[in-house]
């Protein structure tokens, strides 16, 4: 399996998004903003179709697209306190409505399977090394400012009172998102990539430990969610998206299984 | 030093909530602003810290450290995975200028030193307004700034509390800036009053707003008489 070029750089990659993912999965969800990827990956959709119509990577045209529209997301954020769900589905729906527009009007023409629900066969060294690029820088920003965002995502208002440019990060965190649904849609697909954002820390919370455990955890738990899909993927020649998602709910399972058990043990 | 002065603030299009405040808080004051719910209380706190800022007048303040507790049932989420001790890491690292103390000795400072590890959501009201407490200590404020600390905290919490704080003031000499409706704990504590009332506000000694505003005997009230 692995003397295959397109295994090597599909495990390569997997190797950075399996760690970004539930990293910023972690502030995302715990901000109650884990839709969030879902309504971005729909983004990068639009951007990867732009960045078609002007013959440019995609993953670049993706990431700009991104962005723009996590940066919208944050500043709109200020104007709907109240119902900030709100703003995924108006960014959502500009998206779909870019992506539809481009690829049915015959403009662009793009493998939307391989988009929508990942391909480890389309997978080049060069989408490789644009993924370390934006893993690397992504990863080492989270960690300059992690005790800035562990504060922000736990008491925003006692940050700010504590000195931090809680603005400034908050847009900093938006392109770093943006970063990892552009790298990482090409292998897990923009349907399930919110998944991967959410699901391994949601197994990870249930464990009820700290913050820096449960980061671990949720890394840990994307890992086994990612790779397994991949080897399953290749085995049975499916989309690896869908079986990285089902394995993700499965691992939630078995994590909430694990906790009822423990629990009722202790009882007797 | 923190003065203001003919201070107004309205939130958008409403009418002033506060109306001409005029105060001064020197070194080595205990100032509790007391007056009714919805009277704007916290939110003279919240221009104090910036977060706000008042519609005209001034707010000078030559506090160069100053450290904010929060409510403690205002926004918490309980469920949040952080520890104590991690509560204390992320403040010390985004404060590192002027943090000065010990993780473990502020801790100690409040008998909090076997709970660091215990999960935020895991600790009583009393617990997790001390955490709060211990957080502000560790840059060693010059100004220390209270909202309600003893919301939603049993009594005996409420009594190590508030006479840590007095400790506080009268020994180490931090300013302390608190927003009260324990009347018993801020007639204890204060050295100053400033009530607010329709949005206007004045500055009194406790005794003086005893006489005052309250018509009921505090020696025959057996329990905290809140405002």
């Amino acid at each position: 399996m692995f003397t295959y070029s397109f295994m090597q750089n599909a495990f390569l990659i997997s190797i950075f998004i399996a760690a970004l993912c539930p990293v910023i999965g972690m502030f995302l969800v715990l901000r109650r903003y884990s839709m969030m990827g879902d309504t971005l990956s729909h983004a990068s959709l639009a951007g990867i179709s732009v960045g078609m119509l002007f013959e440019q990577n995609p993953v670049l045209s993706a990431f700009l697209m991104v962005s723009l529209f996590s940066i919208i997301i944050e500043w709109l954020r200020k104007h709907f306190r109240t119902y900030a769900e709100l703003i995924l589905v108006i960014i959502l729906s500009l998206s779909i409505g870019i992506a539809i527009t481009l690829l049915s009007s015959g403009l662009v023409h793009a493998n939307i399977d391989s988009l929508m629900f990942g391909s480890i066969l389309t997978v080049t060294l060069t989408d490789f090394y644009w993924v370390l690029f934006f893993s690397v820088v992504s990863l080492f920003l989270v960690y300059k400012f992690y005790s800035a965002l562990m504060f922000m995502v736990f008491d925003e208002e006692g940050a700010a009172i504590a000195g931090v440019n809680v603005r400034l990060i908050n847009y900093l965190f938006a392109i770093i998102v943006a970063a990892t649904i552009s790298i990482s849609i090409r292998i897990v697909g923009i349907l399930v990539i919110s998944s991967l954002i959410a699901l391994p820390i949601a197994a990870a919370l249930q464990l009820e430990m700290g913050f820096r455990k449960t980061l671990l955890f949720g890394v840990i738990f994307s890992y086994i969610d990612i790779f397994s899909g991949i080897i399953i993927s290749y085995w049975i020649n499916a989309a690896p998206g869908g079986i990285i998602a089902i394995n993700a709910v499965l691992l939630l399972l078995c994590v909430l299984s694990y906790k009822r058990i423990v629990r009722s043990g202790r009882v007797i | 030093m923190l003065n203001i002065e003919h201070l107004y603030f309205s939130y958008s299009n409403k009418p002033n909530l506060l109306q001409d405040i005029n105060f001064s808080v020197n070194t080595g004051d205990y100032i509790s602003i007391i007056g009714a719910n919805g009277s704007g209380k916290s939110t003279l706190v919240r221009l104090i810290l910036g977060l706000l800022q008042p519609s005209s007048g001034t707010i000078e303040n030559s506090f160069a450290n100053m450290a904010y507790v929060p409510q403690r049932f205002n926004q918490l989420n309980t469920h949040f995975p952080i520890t104590v001790k991690e509560i204390l890491y992320c403040y010390k690292n985004v404060r590192r200028k002027y943090v000065n103390k010990k993780i473990n000795d502020v801790l100690t400072l409040l008998h909090m030193e076997n709970e660091e590890n215990t999960l935020i959501g895991q600790l009583s009201g009393g617990q997790c307004q001390k955490v709060f407490i211990a957080r502000a200590l560790l840059s060693d404020p010059e100004l220390l700034i209270l909202d309600e600390p003893s919301n939603g905290i049993d009594r005996q919490s409420q009594a190590e509390i508030y006479n840590f704080l007095l400790h506080l003031n009268r020994q180490d000499k931090t300013t302390v800036i608190c927003v009260e409706h324990n009347l018993q704990a801020a007639l204890k504590n204060s050295t100053a009053f400033y009530h607010i009332e329709k949005g206007k506000g004045h500055i009194c000694l406790p005794e003086q707003y005893v006489k005052e505003y309250i018509k009921s005997d505090l020696g025959e009230n057996k329990g905290n008489v809140y405002l």
